[in-house]
């Protein structure tokens, strides 16, 4: 059962983590402690007097928290009826040995990225798609993206799943995130905030520990829309300018004690400490697999020379 | 010139009259968990329980194939091989080498033990042999235990069918009809060695109960229009019988009810990937039940899937040394994780 206790302090370590890692636009919130133990550091914080004392100070592994929005895929969906600890285990075995293979790098909705995937019916057998990262989800090997870009005036999408055999390679141009988690309202906002260059190239990062959040408000093209976005709470799009009815029509039919709702929110996510467990089993064979990288890296060019 | 006047009922309304589930266990099986009430017993007797049931259990070393008397018999396309019991843990997306995607079922195959062998004979006199048996040449019986179990929970009667066997109690038990030259002795232990990569197995569980279900979704009925002005008419059956022949409704009649909770084989699934150390095996398709579900597998009746070549018989024997010959066994078709991608 999940202690009440953890489940605010993990929710604060989650709050926490995100500003540390992600608000440069954003101003700064006061950070008391970090309650989740992420590093040797974190000993010598004064501990919070809602954990247990019992709990033993062994040497635990535990990766740092950062890991969850990294690598969500890794989580397993949270449906009770579908969840089974040895599955999930040799799905994480798979993932990993996938992950060995071809590089899967950190993204978030908002990024841009490219896609080459083997196409039989491609001329050069290769296909390469460019696009801005819309939506993700998915959990283990079934993770997935959706790119969308526009091509000759006509808006293209295309879902890869992350784990295909079939992708060749993931690179990410730029890494950044937008103001929200789903940006499907891209679709109907005006092309050019779609329109990436197929020929873009990757863009260096001037501060590699903070992901930058782009504050950009997009405009949308005059309605009809494929969706009430007025009742989405969208911080990513400009004034929708529409009469008062749809405005009085969303509150009606909003659900304003949700976000009050404890179990609705447990059943949606892994409780903390499950994921702590599962980072700390997925953590070490990452960390060797991007020393791995690194080093073909570094020495790559210099084979070159 | 011949006009078919009547419609045809008793095709497809005689299955209707065999009654499709029981919820209770038959008459013959023992009463298997304890009716605890409220019983109030000290911590000493409890400790002495419990000591009492390691002494009895203890010393139990892994059962090595040297250890049991197994006669060594002949394979033939003829034989029957035991089953296994096994969980549905769920399903895995996998990828076959040109890139086509496969949905794998994940079973679970538990700590299965041989616990009894009936010889043909005298199970044709029980009464399900005989009515299994009633024109036939009759077949061998072996029960097979998974899961074992605390023995606190089960009543004496049901611990007294594991006590000539010596093994803790098993949760599950199943029966699997083989041919005699497939016998095992008890105690035999059951992996997922059992199963040879790229054969086709028969799946038998119990469906997913989905409850009381409407016309729609229990039959395919195609309900009644959205709009166009229907009346309280989106999902129900309409006409239930013709007012002409019989004029009356027909036993049979498909309407709602209860739907699901039924054992069901799934036939003819390949098997596509083996791991030997946790005892997995990968089916391609889908299964009877919901995940986490108890299923019984056994090699396929489907006449062009069975074997061709001998398979473990009777059934496979990790070697002595402990050393496992390969813990991940792949299809040939299937897309390992760790190799390179695929360029098509």
């Amino acid at each position: 059962m999940l202690r009440r206790a953890v489940l605010q302090t993990f929710r604060q370590g989650l709050a926490q983590s995100f500003f540390k890692r992600y608000a440069v636009s954003l101003t700064e919130t006061t950070v008391t402690h970090q309650p989740i133990e992420t590093s040797n550091e974190a000993g010598e914080r004064s501990v919070p007097t809602q954990k247990t004392g019992d709990e033993s100070r062994n040497t635990v592994v535990v990766a740092p928290p950062e890991f969850r929005f990294m690598y969500p895929e890794f989580l397993p969906d949270p449906a009770m009826e579908t969840r089974n600890r040895l599955r999930e285990k040799l799905e994480r075995m798979d993932m990993l040995q996938r992950r060995s293979v071809i590089e899967i790098p950190e993204f978030y909705t908002g990024s841009i990225m490219a896609v080459t995937v083997a196409d039989a019916n491609s001329p050069n057998k290769f296909a390469r798609f460019v696009g801005i990262c819309i939506q993700r989800g998915g959990s283990g090997l079934r993770a997935w993206f959706i790119l969308r870009n526009v091509v000759d005036k006509q808006g293209v999408e295309i879902l890869y799943e992350m784990y295909c055999p079939l992708i060749q390679k993931i690179e990410v141009l730029r890494l950044e995130r937008r103001l929200d988690e789903s940006l499907l309202y891209l679709r109907d906002a005006l092309p050019e905030y779609s329109t990436f260059p197929l020929d873009m190239e990757p863009e260096r990062r001037l501060n590699n520990s903070v992901v930058p959040i782009n504050p950009l408000k997009v405009k949308l093209r005059p309605r009809p829309w494929l969706e009430r976005w007025e009742r989405q709470n969208l911080q990513g799009v400009e004034d929708l300018n529409l009469p008062q009815r749809f405005y009085d029509k969303a509150e009606k039919v909003a659900k304003p004690w949700e976000k009050y709702d404890l179990m609705l929110h447990y059943r949606k996510t892994i409780p903390a400490e499950e994921q702590e467990k599962i980072f700390a089993e997925v953590h070490s064979q990452l960390q060797q697999q991007e020393l791995k990288r690194k080093l073909r890296r570094r020495r790559g060019p210099d084979n070159e020379q | 010139m011949y006009v078919q006047l009547f419609f045809n009922h008793e095709q497809i309304r005689t299955m209707s009259r065999v009654k499709r589930r029981t919820t209770h266990p038959p008459y013959w099986h023992v009463l298997k968990n304890v009716q605890r009430g409220d019983e109030k017993i000290s911590s000493d007797n409890l400790r002495f329980v419990r000591e009492v049931i390691q002494d009895k259990y203890k010393n139990k070393s892994p059962i090595k194939g040297s250890d049991l008397d197994i006669e060594k018999t002949e394979w033939d396309p003829k034989t029957k091989r035991s089953g296994v019991i096994a969980r549905n843990i769920g399903v895995q997306h996998m990828w076959e080498k040109d890139g086509k995607k496969v949905i794998c079922t994940v079973l679970h195959v538990l700590d299965n033990h041989v616990i009894r062998y009936v010889p043909p004979e005298e199970y044709a006199k029980s009464i399900i042999g005989a009515k299994v048996f009633r024109n036939r040449k009759p077949l061998g019986c072996l029960v097979v235990g998974a899961e074992a179990a605390n023995p606190d929970r089960f009543t004496k009667q049901y611990c007294s069918l594991f006590n000539e066997v010596g093994l803790l109690p098993k949760k599950r038990l199943a029966r699997f009809i083989v041919t005699p030259n497939a016998a095992l002795p008890p105690c035999t232990p059951l992996t997922a060695g059992h199963f040879v990569i790229g054969q086709a197995v028969d799946v038998y569980g119990k469906t997913i109960d989905y409850g009381f279900q409407g016309v729609v979704k229990r039959w395919g009925f195609k309900g009644g229009p959205a709009s166009h002005g229907a009346t309280k008419f989106h999902r129900r059956g309409g006409t239930i019988g013709t007012g002409r022949d019989k004029a009356r409704v027909w036993p049979g009649q498909k309407m709602p009810g209860h739907m699901g909770s039924e054992k069901r084989f799934c036939r003819g699934l390949k098997i596509v990937r083996i791991n030997m150390k946790y005892n997995v095996i990968y089916v391609k398709g889908t299964v009877p039940g919901p995940t986490n579900s108890i299923v019984q597998i056994f090699d396929t009746l489907l006449p062009r899937r069975k074997f061709t070549e001998a398979p473990p018989h009777p059934t496979y024997f990790p070697p002595e040394d402990g050393t496992l010959p390969q813990e991940d066994i792949w299809d040939s078709n299937l897309h390992v994780f760790g190799s390179p991608s695929i360029s098509v």
